[in-house]
């Protein structure tokens, strides 16, 4: 049988010893038999505890009977809006772009405040999916303590007004003096703030406009520009490819659209229809990245290496023009390059890298297999990833120089995030003024003399351009919380435009987009239809260019060798990102799909660097000379490579994020004219100490058991039920003395399919904030109380350097035969008769039996009221962070235990609405926030009485099967075997 | 008391007996005759400190009471503007309401109320009134006093708790005969007032303590006198027109102030109250400021309940729960909301099958009432006592 493990410390724990986080436990054990050891005798109930009970009686009857309840008022609306109704959820489309992330939203708004952000169905290029971080921004609006609340000089709070006369006498000032002033932003891609720029530059001609991104793709840009003239981030499109090859590049997690890289992913690894046909994923990286822990094919590579081996697959690929054969390089290309030539026009290579060099030979790879037009277009280019990487230098010198005197920012962290931070923050010293637009305190707001707190993006107009031929629109969806004002706004304000936000943005769109349509005959019908949708849609026309080999050959030879000694990768975490939101304490606790971490970063080192190193897990090591991180032993690092998060270590990040994990981004270096988040030669040292993580897959095992089922799909296409034998067994043994239960009207059923599931978590932070579900911080996470509702679930198995990899997303299974239910004393937990396992909270005592006799592990005990004790300041303990809670689910108090409802809130809401028109309920018609917020749609809910819903189908598909289904405890959540190219799957899966 | 349980054996028996026997006949004859009101304002008498303060507070107390003579003649304010807050309806405005509105007018108003009264309803009433500047005055100061006081709360006499307090009495009293004077001579005696004195306690913790989150029949005062009778039951006013939100979604909602509006707008003058409190929602309208009505049915937190499930899909009529409204001057918590009254009317009310098509195209339910499985399907049969309907 094929040998699934899941953490390095389970393969080898000593019997008897306690793991690493599980001290506590037996510490709390051995209290317990201490206190009956010794207090056994004492506790004899004697006179005055008679009377101590006696008067607690009394003074309860006393206070019982003078107990009043509250007189509570209800104050209706003086006029009341049409389209709102008390109680009753709406649903507006907006859009979101940080300078980083970019999302299509529908947001739910409850009583005048946003509760849940969700995917837009109507774009058509996120079709609906979420990351964890869109799901997460709604965070950020009630975050009292971070949130500036007014605006400030020289850290005094001033009014709007008062900052704008400041400001605008500055800027003459400066430039009555000849000097220039500063604008430095993140990629803008706001046509309306553009404009707003264009025309503050006109009122003083002193500003200047410079873009910074942290995390930067000018390599690709630059790319394009020196291959084809096109100066540009051309659009991937991975449903059309049949081979798919990644170079440190991690797709389905961070790289430029993931949310739309995701559903093109699962597209093309989906098993639709009778056809067994699915793409080939190769992924040569050095951390085990998201996209990495889905390939076919995982090549582990050192980051320098990665420019030998691109150059010696194109040479691999030029071979079939009669280019004599390259072998120079440790990786052969040959099995790829063969896969790539088999689909010429139908394949997609990837790179991650910020090196122009490197990203002209992966162009020159695409160009020469006829990608370019299929599976690369330009017609519909990104417009995000536009900084200028050697720009913050430039504006260090022109700052220090006194060139510069002035400094506006917007969406930017500098000090924080560029590697010469520290620099910047004394230069912001040297400044006549600094401002700082940002709506949250952060290291550079720290530094800076002005404050114009920027809204949230919830709270203002707004439009963006995402991509060559898509716009969408933002509109607020609550009224201001603060005295803000957004940034486009004050552009407007300070270049002497009177017109708000709105109708800047209406005029705009009316000059420039409405136009290029034909469909609407008026602009007002234009607007509010673009409003409603979000999204405003244009054909995209593909422009021709061509490539000349001379560049090809200059790149090439600009590759350098492969580096030498330790190296380091730096890579975005998919909680954190770049660090934007690590305020956030849903991203800080939502558990590293991969390594399992939460609420901190480390040095990933694989087993065998580790062993080499003399390193064990929790240990510290000092990397290069500044940077001491504890080590993490992360299976599938490349081998003498170190793999760290950036986007941890903020100081200034507020209560949650500060001081959480270490700050990377100094070791970020420029070379030539772009970042590079990568460096060799590094000096690797032991330090004193160890360090403790907050891991949750220790919580979870397969123990042995048919847990993830998976074949090949070679198998597959001989038998669909290839590694789901036991599947069949195992239904004819149903037995039972229980009469059947019957589900008169509907029986819900969840599918999750593995083929579409990439692991991303997304579906995590989605449940997170429609559930309620607390945040408990480290601590408690290291005591292994996490509250997720839906965890995803990550086995490893084979080669411990670099392993297979498959995830799980787990939530509760509604059992009809629920083992949960059986043991229940007060039946706090019963079965519904639409199939639903149904928890009552104020039924619950608290005995945790369910906890215990569940197969599954999803029954989570809420131990310390999280979400409204100071303990647990995450939020939700103040007024304001009470906003963010949904109000249809009841926020559970301490002592009671909590699980997936299958949203339940939601079905009774489809319900009611199909019940209202009179109608049968359409299936789709209801989506639990997991499933809503799954970017690869993998996962379907719907209603299994009705043979024709989706769920039904995918039930009745070979390939399902239902975890642990041996126990006879009929779930309804089914799952679907994956299939995969993976070499030796099906090993031995018949054994099972 | 053990050896009194020694001496007959089958004393236990008829004890435990006669307890449930006691126990029934209580709770069958306390059926609620006190309605609960939970007015937090509290007034008493001027007391003599803040009299010492404000000589002309004493005076105007007596004035208003009918204790001192006005210039005119004796009369009796309190008769008609009520200081206490009463269980039926008093149209006329109370005390406290007139000292609201006394705030924001000068004295020279309050006698020109009597000279020329604002609406049919005052003059009749006011009839050959006059009041002097100086009575005014003191009146005034009476009335600012009841503005910072409140009204008093209606306090039903406390029958139960005498009744509580006399057992506990003949309980104290037969014990220390028992033990220590031996003054009866039949223990019987003794034995029957503990039991029955026992048993009239431990039925007034389980009626009081299942009735401590409960408020059926509540019913406070509201900012306005607005009467149910008269909208919904004189006037015929559909009960949706105003609780619109009902035929909609989670909450029947208020009326917003436009609505009364719509009405009121035209209708300014009321046949029991005159211009009085219909001004209340024009000040209202013109001050921009929300009525802030006293909410009567109030659900535990963990209970989702949906006014559109009910009215719009189960089509159950309004009064059904919240009892006769349009004949309630005053408007009160009927029913009392316990989950035990929610099951019981989940298990007996059928469903309209027939008419929505959300049942009776259901395959599986049509599948069960065509089988004959299901004869006429409850709220019950399509879940209505799953826990998961009303607690999530």
């Amino acid at each position: 049988m094929k040998k699934y493990w899941k953490s390095l410390e389970e393969r080898k724990q000593e019997p008897g010893k306690a793991r690493a986080g599980q001290e506590h436990e037996v510490l709390a054990k051995q209290e317990i038999i201490d206190f009956l050891e010794k207090g056994g005798d004492q506790i004899r109930p004697g006179r005055r505890d008679f009377l101590k009970f006696c008067g607690f009686g009394v003074a309860t009857a006393a206070v019982v009977s003078s107990c009043k309840n509250p007189v509570n008022k209800a104050i209706p609306y003086l006029v009341k809006p049409e389209d709102v109704n008390p109680g009753e959820s709406e649903y507006y489309a907006t859009s979101f772009f940080d300078g980083r992330d970019l999302g299509n939203l529908v947001v739910k708004v409850r009583d005048g405040r946003p509760v849940k952000i969700e995917g837009n169905d109507k774009c058509p290029v996120m079709q609906g999916g979420t990351t964890a971080r869109l799901q997460a921004s709604l965070y950020s609006l009630y975050d009292q303590a971070t949130r500036l609340k007014a605006a400030r000089i020289n850290g005094k709070d001033c009014s709007m007004d008062d900052l704008d006369r400041d400001i605008t006498a500055r800027l003459e000032q400066a430039a009555a003096q000849g000097k220039k002033t500063a604008l430095l932003t993140a990629t803008i891609i706001s046509p309306g703030i553009l404009a707003a720029i264009e025309s503050l530059k006109t009122r003083h001609p002193g500003l200047y406009h410079i873009t910074y991104d942290a995390l930067s793709f000018s390599g690709i840009r630059l790319a394009h520009k020196v291959a084809f003239g096109q100066d540009g981030i051309p659009s991937c499109h991975f449903d059309k490819a049949k081979v798919i090859v990644g170079v440190n590049c991690d797709f389905l997690g961070n790289w430029l659209s993931p949310v739309e890289y995701s559903r093109q992913y699962a597209t093309a690894r989906r098993m639709s229809g009778n056809k067994p046909e699915m793409a080939l994923h190769y992924q040569v990286e050095s951390c085990l990245s998201l996209t990495g822990s889905n390939a076919d094919v995982r090549i582990p590579l050192k980051p320098s290496e990665e420019g030998g081996f691109l150059k010696a697959l194109y040479n691999y690929l030029l071979t079939e023009y009669g280019n004599p054969a390259d072998h120079s390089h440790r990786i052969n290309p040959a099995e790829i390059g063969e896969a790539l030539l088999r689909h010429r026009g139908q394949s997609l290579v990837v790179s991650g890298s910020n090196s122009p060099e490197i990203q002209i030979l992966v162009a020159g790879i695409n160009h020469l297999l006829g990608n370019y037009g299929s599976t690369l277009t330009f017609g519909d280019q990104l417009l995000t990833g536009r900084g200028d990487d050697a720009a913050v230098g430039k504006l260090l010198r022109d700052i220090e120089s006194g060139d510069t005197t002035g400094l506006i920012l917007y969406q930017v962290n500098p000090v924080y995030d560029h590697f010469e931070g520290e620099r910047f923050l004394t230069a912001l010293k040297k400044l006549n003024f600094s401002l700082s637009s940002s709506p949250y305190s952060n290291e550079t707001t720290a530094g800076c003399s002005h404050l114009c707190p920027d809204d949230h993006y919830l709270e203002a107009w707004g439009d963006h351009h995402p991509k060559e031929n898509l716009y969408s629109l933002a509109q607020p969806l609550i009224p201001r919380l603060f005295n803000t004002r957004s940034f486009l706004e004050s552009l407007l304000k300070w270049s002497g435009d009177t017109s708000d936000a709105q109708a800047f943005i209406r005029s705009h769109w009316e000059k420039h987009c409405y136009p290029r349509q034909e469909r609407f005959q008026s602009f007002e019908s234009f607007w509010v239809n673009s409003l409603q949708e979000g999204v405003f849609t244009l054909p995209a026309a593909e422009p021709t260019f061509s490539l000349s080999e001379e560049t090809m050959a200059r790149a090439g030879s600009n590759i350098p060798a492969d580096g030498k000694g330790y190296e380091v990768a730096l890579y975005e975490s998919i909680g954190l990102g770049d660090g934007r939101q690590t305020n956030n304490p849903w991203l800080l606790e939502l558990p590293d799909p991969v390594s399992k971490v939460c609420w901190d970063n480390y040095a990933a080192l694989s087993p065998a660097t580790a062993k080499a190193l003399n390193v064990t897990q929790g240990d510290l090591l000092k990397i290069g000379d500044k940077l001491v991180l504890p080590v993490l032993l992360q299976p599938g690092q490349a081998a003498s490579t170190v793999g760290i998060a950036l986007g941890f270590g903020r100081t200034e990040a507020g209560k949650a994020g500060s001081g959480v994990g270490k700050n990377a981004w100094p070791l970020v270096s420029l070379t030539g004219d772009c970042f590079s988040y990568s460096l060799d030669n590094v000096m690797l040292a032991k330090e004193a100490g160890t360090h403790v993580f907050a891991q949750t897959q220790m919580h979870h095992s397969m123990e042995g058991r048919p847990i993830i089922r998976e074949t090949t799909l070679d198998a597959y296409s001989k038998d669909p039920a290839a590694g789901n034998e036991m599947h069949e067994k195992i239904e004819k043994h149903h037995v039972t003395l229980y009469p059947e239960q019957e589900f008169p009207v509907h029986h819900w059923g969840m599918a999750i399919d593995f083929n579409a599931c990439t692991g991303c978590s997304s579906c995590v932070v989605g449940c997170q904030a429609e559930n309620n579900i607390p945040v408990i911080g480290k601590e408690e996470v290291g005591k292994k109380r996490l509250m997720h509702w839906i965890r995803v679930d990550r086995y490893y198995s084979g080669d411990e350097e670099n392993p297979e990899v498959l995830f799980q997303p787990l939530m509760c299974q509604h059992c009809d035969h629920a083992p949960c239910e059986n043991v229940c004393p007060v039946a706090a937990t019963t079965h519904s008769n639409e199939g639903l396992n149904q928890m009552a909270y104020n039924r619950c005592i608290g005995t945790k039996y369910c906890i215990n006799n569940c197969p599954y592990k999803v029954r989570r005990f809420n131990w310390f009221r999280y979400n409204d004790n100071p303990e647990f300041a995450f939020g939700t303990e103040n007024a304001l962070g009470k906003m963010l809670l949904n109000p249809d689910v009841t926020v559970r108090e301490r002592g009671v235990v909590e699980k997936c409802s299958l949203c339940v809130q939601r079905i009774q809401e489809g319900k009611l609405k199909a019940k209202k028109e009179g109608r049968l309920l359409k299936d789709g018609e209801i989506t639990p926030a997991c499933a809503q917020a799954c970017p690869s749609k993998a996962i379907v809910f719907g209603d299994l009485n009705d043979p024709e819903s989706e769920v039904s189908k995918l039930f009745r598909n070979p390939r399902n099967y239902y975890l642990l289904e041996e126990l006879h405890t009929l779930p309804s959540v089914g799952y679907l075997t994956k299939v995969s190219h993976r070499a030796g799957n099906t090993e031995d899966q018949h054994s099972h | 008391m053990n050896h009194l349980y020694r001496r007959r054996k089958g004393f236990p028996a008829l004890t435990a007996l006669l307890f449930m026997l006691l126990l029934q006949v209580f709770s069958q004859a306390n059926v609620q005759a006190e309605k609960k009101t939970f007015v937090a304002r509290n007034q008493t008498p001027v007391h003599k400190t803040d009299a010492d303060l404000q000589p002309d507070l004493l005076i105007g107390e007596r004035l208003f009471y009918g204790l001192a003579s006005f210039e005119a003649g004796k009369l009796n304010c309190e008769g008609c503007h009520s200081t206490i807050s009463s269980e039926a309806m008093n149209w006329n405005p109370s005390a406290y309401d007139l000292a609201v509105w006394i705030q924001t007018k000068k004295d020279e108003n309050l006698r020109k109320a009597f000279e020329a009264p604002s609406s049919e309803k005052m003059e009749t009433s006011h009839k050959n009134l006059q009041i002097n500047e100086e009575e005014a005055k003191k009146l005034r100061t009476y009335l600012n006093w009841v503005h910072s006081k409140g009204l008093a709360a209606h306090k039903p006499f406390p029958i139960r708790l005498i009744i509580f307090f006399t057992f506990g009495l003949l309980m104290a009293l037969a014990l220390i005969d028992l033990i220590k004077t031996r003054f009866l001579k039949y223990r019987i005696i003794h034995v029957l007032v503990l039991i029955t004195g026992l048993a009239v306690h431990v039925q007034m913790a389980v009626v009081e303590g299942q009735e401590l989150s409960r408020t059926q029949h509540y019913a406070p005062d509201q900012p306005i006198k607005f009467s149910h009778l008269v909208h919904a039951g004189e006037n015929k006013i559909d009960c949706q027109y105003c609780h619109s939100g009902a035929m909609h979604g989670k909450s029947a909602g208020l009326p917003s102030v436009a609505l009364c509006m719509n009405c009121h707008n035209i209708v300014r003058n009321g046949r029991h109250s005159g211009k009085f409190e219909i001004n209340k929602i024009l000040a209202a309208y013109q001050e921009k400021r929300p009525v802030e009505w006293v909410r009567i049915h109030n659900l535990p937190e963990h209970a989702y309940f949906n006014h559109a499930q009910h009215v719009a899909v189960g089509k159950v009529a309004c009064q059904t729960c919240h009892g006769p409204v349009e004949s309630m001057e005053i408007m009160r918590q009927h029913a009392d909301l316990s989950m035990g009254w929610c099951i019981n009317c989940h298990r007996q009310t059928n469903i309209a099958f027939d008419q929505n098509a959300y049942y009776h195209k259901n395959k599986k339910l049509l599948e069960l009432v065509k089988s004959g499985k299901v004869k006429q399907p409850t709220a019950e049969t399509t879940g209505g006592l799953d826990c998961m309907r009303c607690h999530y």
